[in-house]
C-alpha cells in the first residue's frame, strides 16, 4: 500500500500543474458510458439529493443561475444562465430582478417563459424539496407554502411576462441568494410540471442533453436535446458526445476492471481501496485526482456525558491520529488532513490547528503534526470522565470500520471503556441524527452544496438545524451557542456588502468552534476519477465532479 | 384430494402471513429504518418530515400501515420503492425472474448432468482411486464459497487473463435478453452457470453414488444381476432410477430456491439483474416495499416446490399415499 500511495500522490502532483488540453479538432460524437453499483433515486430533479443524478442533470436542467462549468475555482461562483445577467441586490439584498433570456426552449420544444419560472419556484414546495425548509425558506410566503403546500402561492416570486422579468423577494438579506438559485433544486421545469414526485418519467430541460429512458434499476440514457443552442459557455456549455448511456448493477471491483477493459469510459463509485495500487502503477495517465468540498469528522454529543464536558471533547481533539484517519481513506493521494471545520478552499478557511503536539487555543500552529496523546490523557483526567463507558457508532464499510477500531483504540488510550457500534451505511446517518439514539460520538461525512463556509458552519453546528427527536437533524452534536450564532449571523448579513468581512467573520467562527470543539474533523476527501483510455479532455468543477458534456470519446 | 389440496393452500397462505408480518415488524422494529427521513432527503425541515410522513402513510397506526402496503402489493400491485420512488417493486421483480431463471436454469441443466455421471462413475467404479478421486473432487466444489469462486472466476476471465486468446470472447459483466441475443445470452451466462452449479455438483454427486452403492445390495438388484442383465444396465435401468428418487426431491428444493432469490450471491458477483441482486439491493437500501416484495416472491416458490415434491413423493412412492 505504500508504494500505491506514493503513485497517487506522485500523480496528484503531476495531475494539478498540467494545464487541462485545449478543446482542438472535432471531438463531437460518440457515446459516454458510465458504470455505477446502484440507480440514483427518483429523476425528479426539485426531489434528488443524490450527486450521481445531480451530475447528470447539470448537463440537463438549467436555473436562473448556474455554478461556472469553468473548471478549478472559477467553479465554485454562480454566473447568470436562464437570466441574462446576475442581478444588483435592492432594498439592502431583500429584492433581486432577474431578466430572462429569450429565444431558449425546453426539449420538448416549448418556449422558456416567466410562468415555467414562477411555476418552478412553486413547485419546490409543492413535492416537499429536501431543500425547501432551508434554502428557500428566506422567500416571502415560503412559510405559508411549507405549512400548506397544496395552495401555495409564494407570493415572493413575481413574474412581468411582457417585461420578461421575475422579481424575488426576500424576509431578509441573503448572501448565498445567487448559490441557492444555481442549486439543482431550483431547476427551471415547464409550468405545467405534475406537482408531484416524477419518479422515473423525466421532465424536458433546457440544456444540451435531455433523458431518453431511465429505470432506476437498470441504467439511463441521454441524448442531444434538439432545441439547445449554446447561449452563454460558462453556464451551460454545448456538449462533446452525442449520447450517454449509465448503466447500473455492477459492484465497485467489477466497475473498475471494466473500465479498465474499455467496456465503459468511467465509474460514478469510488475506486476500491485495494486497487488503487494497480491503477496508479497501470493506468496512470488514465486517473484523475479532484479536490472535493467534504469532510470525515467525529461529532461528538454536547448534550451527553462524557462529551458534555469541554475538556473530554479537547481530549479527544488532541489524541485522534488524523494521519492514520488519512491513510485509511488511501493515503495522501485520496485525502488531506483537516483540523478545522470549513474545508480547504471555502473561503473563511484560514489554515489554524490547536489540537496538534506542542500547539494549543493560545498557540496555534497552521498544519496538524502529530497526536498529543500526554495531553489528551490529563484532560480527560481532569475532566473527572476517566473510566466512562463511551460507543462510537461508524457506517459498516470497511474504510469506516477500519477508522473506527483506530478510534476505539485512541479512546481506550485516553481512558475510556470505548465500544464500536458499526450500522448500516443506509441508516446510520439518519440514526446518529436523531437525539433520541443517544449516541455519545459517531464517525460520518459531509460534503457541500456550494461553495460557501455555511455549508459546514450553520449546518452542522447552528441551533436551526438541531432539531430534537428528529431523524433530519444534522447538528449530530446538538450544539446551539448564542455567541456562535451571532457571529454566523453577522456573517451572512454583511458578506453582502462587504465578502472580505464576511469571510474574517466566518473564520472567527471556525475558531469558536475549534475552541469548544463540538467535533473533530478529521480528513478532507478527494474524488478519484479513473476514466477509459479513450475518454479526452477530461474537466471537473469542484461541486458536481466530472463533467459529462465536456469530455470527448474518441 | 381436494381436501389435502385446500389444506395445502390454507399452509400456504399461513405462510406467507407470518413471513409478512415478520418482516414488517422487524424492519420497524430496528433503530433508524424510519423510512421519513431519507425519502424527505438530507437536511429536510420539520414541515417537510411531516408532509412526507403524512404523505406515506407513516402517521397511521401500524397495523393500518400493513395492511395498506398488503393492498398495494397483492390487489393494487402498485407499490412503489421508498428509495426509487417510481420503481413499482411487482413488475420489477417479475422483470427480474427471468434472469434468475435464465441463471438457474442453465446451471441446474450442468449440475444435474455432471452429478448423474460422477456419481454413476463413482458408484460403478466404487473404491477405485478414481472414485476416490472424484468424491475428493465433489468435496472441493462443496468447500468453496460461491462469492469466492465467482470473484476469482472474474479476476481471471475479466482482469488478469481477459486479452488473452482463452478469455477474449468473454464479454463484460452483465446480462443480455435470450431473445435480443441468444449467443450474448450465453456468453454471459456460461460462468456464472459453471460457478453456481459447482457446489451443487459435489452435492448431488455425492448423495447419488452413495444411494446407488446402497442400492448394490437391495434385494431387486440382486434379483436384476440373477436374471443375467449385464452389469451397465443393472446399475443404470435399475440402480439408478430407484436411487433418483433422494436426487429428485432435493433438487425440486434447490431449484425453488435458487429461482426464488437463493442465488443472490451469483447475481451479484456476476452484476446479474435478477431476483437475488434485487433482494441484496433492498437489503442495502433498507427498503422495505422491495424487501416485502422480493421476500414474498421467494416464499411463494419454496412453498409451492414443497407442495410439488409431496406430490411427487406420492407418484413415486405408494406407501405415502
Amino acid at each position: 500500500m505504500p508504494s500505491a500511495m506514493r503513485v497517487l500522490v506522485v500523480l496528484g502532483a503531476l495531475l494539478a500543474t498540467c494545464p487541462a488540453l485545449a478543446a482542438n479538432g472535432d471531438h463531437r460524437g460518440g457515446t459516454l458510458r458510465i458504470t455505477a453499483d446502484a440507480g440514483a433515486g427518483t429523476i425528479d430533479p426539485q426531489i434528488n439529493y443524490f450527486s450521481e443524478m445531480i451530475q447528470v442533470q447539470v448537463v440537463v436542467y438549467d436555473g436562473l443561475t448556474a455554478f461556472s462549468k469553468h473548471p478549478g475555482e472559477a467553479s465554485n461562483h454562480p454566473v447568470a444562465d436562464l437570466a441574462d445577467a446576475l442581478p444588483e441586490p435592492q432594498d439592502g439584498g431583500r429584492t433581486y430582478v432577474f431578466h430572462l433570456r429569450d429565444g431558449i426552449r425546453f426539449s420538448d420544444g416549448r418556449a422558456v417563459t416567466v410562468d415555467d419560472v414562477v411555476a418552478s419556484f412553486r413547485r419546490i414546495f409543492k413535492v416537499h424539496a429536501p431543500s425547501s425548509g432551508s434554502f428557500y425558506a428566506g422567500i416571502v410566503g415560503a412559510s405559508d407554502c411549507l405549512k400548506d403546500a397544496e395552495h401555495c402561492t409564494l407570493p415572493g416570486v413575481q413574474g412581468d411576462a411582457a417585461a420578461r422579468t421575475v422579481t424575488f423577494h426576500l424576509t431578509a438579506p441573503d448572501a448565498e441568494f445567487l448559490d441557492k438559485l444555481a442549486f439543482p433544486h431550483a431547476y427551471v421545469l415547464p409550468a405545467d410540471t405534475p406537482p408531484h414526485d416524477l419518479g422515473n418519467d423525466p421532465a424536458p430541460g433546457t440544456g444540451p442533453y435531455r433523458f431518453v429512458s431511465y429505470d432506476s434499476n437498470r441504467g439511463m440514457v441521454l441524448d442531444r436535446n434538439p432545441f439547445f443552442h449554446e447561449w452563454n459557455a460558462e453556464a451551460q456549455p454545448d456538449g462533446y458526445v452525442d449520447r450517454i448511456e449509465y448503466s447500473f448493477g455492477l459492484d465497485d471491483e467489477a466497475e473498475v476492471t471494466a473500465v479498465e477493459n474499455g467496456q465503459f469510459d468511467t465509474l460514478y463509485d469510488n475506486v476500491p481501496l485495494d486497487r488503487y495500487g494497480e491503477i496508479g502503477d497501470r493506468y496512470t495517465d488514465q486517473v484523475h485526482i479532484e479536490d472535493v468540498f467534504a469532510l470525515y469528522y467525529l461529532a461528538m454529543n454536547v448534550n451527553l456525558p462524557p462529551f458534555n464536558n469541554l475538556k473530554a471533547r479537547q481530549a479527544v481533539n488532541y489524541a485522534v491520529n488524523r494521519r492514520a484517519m488519512q491513510t485509511f481513506y488511501g493515503g495522501e493521494g485520496a485525502a488531506s488532513i483537516a483540523c478545522q471545520y470549513i474545508p480547504a478552499g471555502l473561503p473563511g478557511h484560514v489554515p489554524y490547528c490547536p489540537y496538534s503536539r506542542g500547539a494549543d487555543n493560545a498557540h496555534p500552529v497552521e498544519h496538524w503534526a502529530a497526536p498529543d496523546l500526554a495531553r489528551a490523557r490529563q484532560l480527560v483526567a481532569e475532566s473527572g470522565t476517566e473510566g466512562q463507558h463511551v460507543t462510537l457508532v461508524v457506517p459498516n464499510r470497511a474504510v469506516e470500520i477500519a477508522m473506527g477500531t483506530n478510534l476505539q483504540n485512541m479512546l481506550r488510550a485516553i481512558g475510556y471503556d470505548a465500544d464500536v457500534k458499526p450500522i448500516a451505511f443506509a441508516i446510520q446517518f439518519n440514526y446518529i441524527q436523531n437525539s433520541s439514539n443517544k449516541v455519545q460520538i459517531s464517525l460520518t461525512d459531509w460534503f457541500a452544496d456550494f461553495a460557501r463556509p455555511s455549508n459546514f458552519v450553520s449546518a452542522l453546528y447552528g441551533c436551526g438545524n438541531f432539531h430534537p427527536g428528529s431523524d433530519s437533524s444534522p447538528n449530530v452534536s446538538g450544539y446551539c451557542t448564542p455567541a456562535l450564532e451571532d457571529v454566523m449571523n453577522r456573517a451572512m448579513s454583511e458578506s453582502l456588502a462587504d465578502p472580505a468581512r464576511g469571510d474574517a467573520l466566518w473564520a472567527q467562527a471556525d475558531r469558536m468552534l475549534s475552541a469548544d470543539a463540538p467535533g473533530a474533523p478529521l480528513i478532507q476527501i478527494k474524488k478519484i476519477d479513473l476514466v477509459s483510455k479513450r475518454l479526452g479532455h477530461y474537466t471537473a468543477t469542484n461541486l458536481y465532479h466530472m463533467l459529462f458534456s465536456q469530455v470527448w470519446v474518441r | 384430494m381436494l381436501m389435502a389440496l385446500l389444506g395445502r393452500l390454507g399452509q400456504t397462505l399461513l405462510v406467507l402471513l407470518g413471513i409478512s408480518v415478520l418482516v414488517f415488524a422487524v424492519f420497524f422494529a430496528t433503530p433508524g429504518a424510519d423510512p421519513t427521513a431519507r425519502i424527505a432527503g438530507r437536511n429536510a425541515s420539520p414541515e417537510t418530515m411531516a408532509a412526507v410522513r403524512h404523505e406515506y402513510g407513516f402517521d397511521r397506526p401500524l397495523p393500518v400501515q400493513y395492511l395498506r402496503m398488503m393492498d398495494k402489493l397483492f390487489v393494487t400491485r402498485d407499490l412503489s420503492s421508498f428509495v426509487d420512488h417510481g420503481q413499482k417493486v411487482v413488475p420489477e421483480v417479475l422483470r427480474a425472474a427471468p434472469v434468475t431463471l435464465s441463471l438457474v436454469g442453465g446451471a441446474a441443466a450442468i449440475w444435474v448432468a455432471a452429478s448423474v455421471t460422477i456419481g454413476t462413475i463413482a458408484a460403478a467404479m466404487r473404491g477405485s482411486w478414481i472414485d476416490r478421486g472424484l468424491m475428493m473432487l465433489g468435496l472441493v466444489g462443496i468447500s468453496m464459497p460461491v462469492f469466492w469462486l465467482g470473484e476469482v472466476a472474474n479476476l481471471v476471465t475479466q482482469s488478469r487473463y481477459h486479452h488473452s486468446w482463452l478469455f477474449s470472447w468473454v464479454p463484460g459483466l452483465g446480462y443480455v435478453s435470450l431473445w435480443r441475443d441468444p449467443s450474448g445470452w450465453f456468453a454471459h451466462l456460461v460462468i456464472p452457470w459453471i460457478v453456481l452449479a459447482v457446489l451443487f455438483i459435489g452435492i448431488y454427486g455425492r448423495v447419488l453414488r452413495a444411494d446407488l452403492v446402497a442400492s448394490f445390495d437391495e434385494d431387486f438388484m440382486r434379483t436384476a444381476r440373477a436374471k443375467g442383465l449385464s452389469d451397465s444396465r443393472v446399475l443404470l435401468h435399475h440402480g439408478l432410477r430407484t436411487s433418483m428418487i433422494t436426487f429428485v426431491s432435493l433438487f425440486g428444493l434447490d431449484f425453488a430456491q435458487l429461482v426464488g432469490g437463493g442465488a443472490l450471491l451469483t447475481e451479484v458477483v456476476f452484476g446479474l439483474p435478477g431476483v437475488g441482486r434485487l433482494t441484496y439491493q433492498a437489503l442495502n437500501n433498507l427498503d422495505l416495499p422491495l424487501i416485502m416484495a422480493t421476500v414474498m416472491y421467494s416464499a411463494v416458490f419454496v412453498v409451492l416446490a414443497n407442495a410439488v415434491v409431496d406430490l411427487v413423493y406420492l407418484l413415486l412412492d405408494p406407501r405415502t399415499r
